[in-house]
């Protein structure tokens, strides 16, 4: 197990220790090259808040690491400043990588292989889902909590409500893409690109769970508060 | 793997280089059946005893009432190079290089095998609740055309998970075609 990330961490040995969390450090303006600085070092620089990001790079290593009175204090705003960012990234860099990898891969495999292109058609429909949420949250979610939040200034006692959307989520479909290539993947592929494809999902399917737990026990509390005043 | 595999070659030679080929390179011990035992295959239940049989253009030709009805399981071993597209049979080309001709065996091989298997990990129950799944019934109307209660409809979904490590019906669906349970 990883020890918590504090404001004395270098910002290398938790690349080094989880390569993976550079597509979060990549939404705080952070990427490679980052030398010998320390978290506290590097909240100085860029203005941020050592509290929550450290926060946010604890609960995304460990999802048992889930510190809800010390979210519950930051004021949404932060929030969602920091899901907007994750959403840019699932739109800018990490459903194209998934995309153009898995294009490859059906170009440069058995054109035989229907199975390929039956898993790139539930890969489109997962993407067509998650654009779609990103709308939402973009065009009405989101605005409506900070307004709420303007309205009645910070809560800090935001009741923690069991949020369950009651259907298939998006973070089980992409488990089951992970599944997919993990246990059912057959017929001639090229092995590299069809690995390149499951690294890709992977990264997409860790990062969509830890934005998951923040959506569903801080900012759906959050807003259910905001609005109940 | 763990296939039965007969050669039907009138070529001894050429029904010798393949049982090699498939030793060497698939640990599979493949029976040759000699010309003279080719009156075995007016005994249909032969067909049940092999995965494949590996045929020359004669055999074929001669044995078509034997063979047509069980085209799947047929590899025919060409010599010529310019039949290979005009029919749907999987083939392989003697005068090939031997690289060329086990890598088309293997892919015959393994793309056979495959369905095969998965379709063995469920049971034929839980394939009916497959079907039922992908075609977008509730658990209630599912339990009501298989006569069976809402609680067995997701004890079958539940194992259905455990054994695909697929849990949303878009996943189970796209399952499903991808394994041949339902058309796309």
């Amino acid at each position: 197990m990883l020890p918590i990330i504090s404001p004395n961490t270098k910002l290398s040995q938790i690349i080094i220790d989880d390569p993976t969390i550079i597509t979060v450090l990549n939404r705080f303006g952070i990427s490679l090259g980052v030398g010998d600085t320390t978290i506290e070092q590097v909240c100085a620089d860029k203005h941020m808040n050592v509290a929550f990001f450290t926060t946010i790079l604890n609960t995304f290593r460990d999802p048992n690491f889930f510190p809800e009175k010390i979210l519950n204090s930051f004021q949404a705003h932060f929030i969602i400043d920091y899901l907007n960012k994750t959403n840019q990234s699932y739109l800018q860099f990490q459903l194209p990588n998934i995309e153009r990898h898995f294009n490859l891969l059906i170009s440069k495999s058995d054109a035989q292989n229907s199975n390929l292109l039956i898993i790139m058609k539930f890969f489109t429909e997962v993407k067509t889902e998650l654009m779609r949420r990103i709308d939402d949250d973009k065009k009405r979610w989101f605005p409506e909590i900070l307004a709420l939040e303007s309205e009645h200034g910070s809560t800090h006692e935001s009741p923690v409500t069991q949020f369950d959307e009651g259907h298939d989520t998006i973070e089980d479909k992409i488990n089951d893409l992970v599944s997919m290539f993990v246990i059912h993947l057959s017929g001639d592929y090229d092995v590299n690109l069809g690995q390149a494809v499951l690294l890709a999902l992977d990264s997409l399917k860790k990062d969509i769970s830890q934005n998951n737990r923040i959506r569903q026990r801080i900012l759906m509390p959050l807003y259910q508060a905001l609005a109940s005043k | 793997m763990n296939l039965k595999v007969a050669i039907l070659c009138s070529d001894t030679l050429s029904a010798l280089g393949l049982k090699t080929l498939l030793k060497d390179h698939f640990s599979l011990d493949a029976s040759i059946i000699s010309h003279e035992q080719h009156q075995l295959l007016t005994d249909m239940a032969m067909s049940s005893d092999f995965d494949f049989f590996i045929v020359d253009e004669n055999t074929l030709i001669q044995n078509l009432n034997f063979f047509l009805p069980c085209r799947n399981k047929v590899i025919l071993a060409s010599s010529s190079k310019k039949i290979e597209s005009d029919h749907s049979l999987n083939t392989i080309t003697t005068i090939d290089s031997a690289e060329s001709i086990v890598s088309a065996l293997g892919k015959i091989l393994k793309s056979s095998q495959q369905p095969t298997q998965k379709s063995n990990a469920l049971s034929s129950r839980e394939i009916e609740v497959l079907k039922l799944v992908a075609a977008g019934k509730l658990n209630k109307e599912i339990a009501s055309e298989l006569n069976i209660s809402i609680n067995t409809v997701l004890t079958h979904r539940k194992n259905m998970t455990a054994k695909l490590g697929i849990k949303s019906t878009s996943g189970l669906s796209f399952y499903a075609i991808m394994n041949g349970f339902i058309k796309p």
